[in-house]
């Protein structure tokens, strides 16, 4: 999931440069590996004295009953928090002794705050279910967590494209509903003008889709690849109606847009409200055939965390099949525990807006985060697309 | 006045209490929607009253931001009105500049810096001396006390600045020591003061979201800081349900407070026409 809200963007971000500026330019704290575990005996699990465990997960992002069924089980009061920004996460992590135990970043948050080593290396000994998971996400995961030494995977979403089925049939009847020139290509874009066009406002993400759509790496931070990715957006400029990122949700299940560069999640939901509203507006999401990026959502524990066993049981906890699957069945998220897919609702498993297909999975690229060079000049690429001088 | 219009006088009555009621009133119409969207009208329920009730999360939450709105309305009043009365009434002292500006600064400090000073000056602490041990609900009822107490010390200091010193002066006369003037006659007279003040407080604190998202810890997610992290996804009428119970509860509270004063008022007037036809 990535945070889109507006003012608690404001909120978070202006102290989040702050403090991204104090504490990972001076202090480089020092990494803590977790206690070895007791020895098993038999049937006993390694827990915490305290029978207490802290968490602290985005909002609306896991099953009714999960943690209910984890205090019942092992007898371990939980309390959970809910955030939904990533800044906030930051700020609480790298000020230190936020008190939690299991936090849950996006992948490319947690990168940063691996390098500044404010989380506890992982004691695999206790995630004996870590089996469970898809090896492929593991290895994505790994591109920001060397050998996954911190962080596991807990869900993971794409960008791709959200549109309204009836309304670009009509506008636009030869566009190609598996492809990025749907937005990308001025031909199709100019058509669709008249019923609106909406784009993400992530210069990262923006970026690395319109280099997939080029056919260069996702990644790249060579600045003539940045060149050709500004030329393109500035082709379809006159053709979007909004860059932002949450107002589409609303739009296009109101039909005021046609077409969306958005995240699953959203999209889904966008698709959902129309459902639910009975307004015949008929909402489908695509990741077009050139592939699309992958974000992870990851869970790490802190590295001054005070019940890191308990956090570890959690964690194995989550990976059960059974328990992954309930999790992606009511938040409509893939979690990349491949022994839960028989426990998924075939209505999650079988909608490619939440499981793609291996081929297009293959196509999926986590995104990396870039030098601070290279950052300044995409924002300026960004500025200059946004207000399309 | 009889040159005004009385529809002119009529409208701008309907346009204000419109402009301060609908938002409410739509709030409250909603909360007895079947439907799951908030803004689609699907029929009349009360479903969500008893979804309500079933929803721990949120319920712990408006229970946690009700207590901690409660006592740092409490210990705002009691530190502003000591703020207040030191400013209004000691007269020229050294600090006292600093005193009144360092007071008024969380008035015009915006909520982002105060909220991340507060949030590093707590970590500080706990690695210097162990106190607060991890953020919960003690550092976010000491940070809205600092942000709620300066608006307690304007208050109380503009209501002692309008107040007649020669009470206090007569009562003086008549051999009370300062103690006892300020709790027999510079209370008393500035208890209204005293009552908004703590209102606003209350009220103040139960809103805020950003001070309290930074100093809060495991356990602690207050009102408006679950409600906010639900927005992304909708938010649920279950949520409006609540929302009409606590303006239910307000204007309650309101009414029984204004009758409570009507009645004093009453009262006061009683005792002085004794008082002026005794004498």
């Amino acid at each position: 999931m990535i945070s889109t809200s507006g003012l608690n963007i404001s909120i978070a971000r202006i102290a989040w440069l702050f403090l991204v500026a104090l504490m990972l330019a001076g202090c480089g704290k020092k990494e803590v590996a977790v206690p070895p575990a007791a020895p098993a005996t038999g049937l006993a699990v390694a827990t915490d004295p305290e029978k207490v465990l802290n968490i602290y997960n985005w909002s609306d992002y896991i099953a009714d009953d999960t943690v209910k069924n984890f205090e019942s089980r092992y007898g371990i009061k939980v309390n959970y928090d809910v955030f939904d920004s990533n800044e906030l996460v930051e700020t609480k992590m790298l000020a230190g002794s936020s008190g939690y135990d299991i936090v849950v970043p996006s992948s490319q948050f947690m990168e940063r705050q691996v390098k500044a080593g404010v989380f506890a290396r992982l004691d695999k000994t206790l995630l004996t279910n870590i089996g469970n998971l898809d090896p492929a996400t593991l290895k994505q995961v790994a591109m920001y967590d060397p050998d996954n030494q911190h962080a596991i995977p807990y869900m993971w979403s794409t960008d791709g494209i959200g549109y309204n089925v009836d309304k670009v049939k009509q506008f636009a009847p030869d566009a190609p509903l598996d492809s990025w020139s749907l937005v990308l290509d001025p031909k199709y874009a100019s058509k669709l003008k008249g019923c609106g066009i909406s784009v993400l406002d992530a210069a990262s993400d923006i970026r690395s889709i319109v280099l997939i759509y080029l056919g260069k790496d996702p990644n790249s931070q060579s600045p003539e690849d940045l060149k050709l990715v500004e030329d393109q957006l500035m082709k379809i400029r006159p053709y979007i109606r909004k860059i932002n990122s949450s107002q589409y949700i609303e739009d296009l299940a109101n039909g005021d847009l046609c077409v969306a560069i958005g995240y699953n999640g959203d999209v889904l939901q966008a698709r959902d409200r129309a459902l639910e509203a009975g307004n015949g507006i008929n909402i489908a999401y695509a990741i077009p055939k050139e592939g699309s990026i992958v974000t992870i959502d990851t869970m790490v524990i802190p590295a001054d965390a005070k019940h890191p066993k308990n956090a570890h049981l959690f964690m194995n906890y989550l990976m059960e099949p059974k328990v992954a699957a309930a999790n992606s069945n009511k938040v409509n998220y893939a979690n990349g525990n491949t022994a839960s897919e028989p426990f998924l609702n075939e209505s999650v498993k079988n909608d490619p807006a939440v499981y793609p297909n291996a081929e297009i999975k293959a196509k999926l690229t986590p995104e990396l985060s870039v030098a601070d060079d290279y950052n300044r000049l995409l924002t300026r690429t960004w500025t200059r697309f946004q207000t399309g001088k | 006045m009889k040159s005004q219009t009385p529809w002119f006088r009529l409208s701008s009555l309907v346009f204000g209490f419109a402009f301060l009621y609908i938002p409410i009133l739509s709030l409250i119409v909603y909360s007895f929607n079947k439907s799951k969207l908030v803004t689609v009208w699907g029929g009349f329920s009360t479903q969500w009253y008893g979804k309500l009730l079933e929803n721990d999360q949120i319920l712990d939450a408006a229970w946690l931001s009700l207590r901690i709105a409660t006592v740092n309305a409490t210990g705002a009043t009691i530190i502003g009105t000591f703020a207040g009365l030191v400013l209004a009434r000691f007269g020229q002292f050294r600090g006292r500049t600093m005193l009144s500006a360092m007071t008024t600064a969380p008035l015009v400090m915006p909520d982002v810096i105060t909220g991340l000073s507060l949030l590093l000056m707590f970590v500080a602490m706990e690695q210097a001396f162990g106190w607060p041990a991890g953020r919960g609900i003690t550092t976010i009822t000491i940070a809205h006390i600092t942000l709620t107490l300066s608006y307690v010390t304007v208050i109380v200091q503009s209501r002692l600045a309008t107040l007649d010193g020669s009470l206090e002066e007569a009562a003086m006369d008549l051999g009370a020591r300062p103690a006892r003037v300020f709790l027999l006659v510079t209370l008393p007279i500035i208890a209204p003061a005293l009552v908004s003040g703590w209102l606003l407080a209350f009220t103040i604190s139960l809103d805020d979201l950003v001070i309290a998202s930074f100093v809060s810890g495991p356990g602690s997610s207050t009102l408006p800081m679950l409600i906010y992290s639900k927005v992304r996804l909708g938010v649920s009428p279950d949520i409006n349900a609540l929302a009409t119970i606590m303006v239910g509860l307000v204007s309650l509270g309101v009414m029984i407070t204004g009758y409570l004063m009507f009645r004093r008022e009453r009262l006061r007037q009683r005792d002085m026409q004794l008082a002026s036809s005794a004498a």
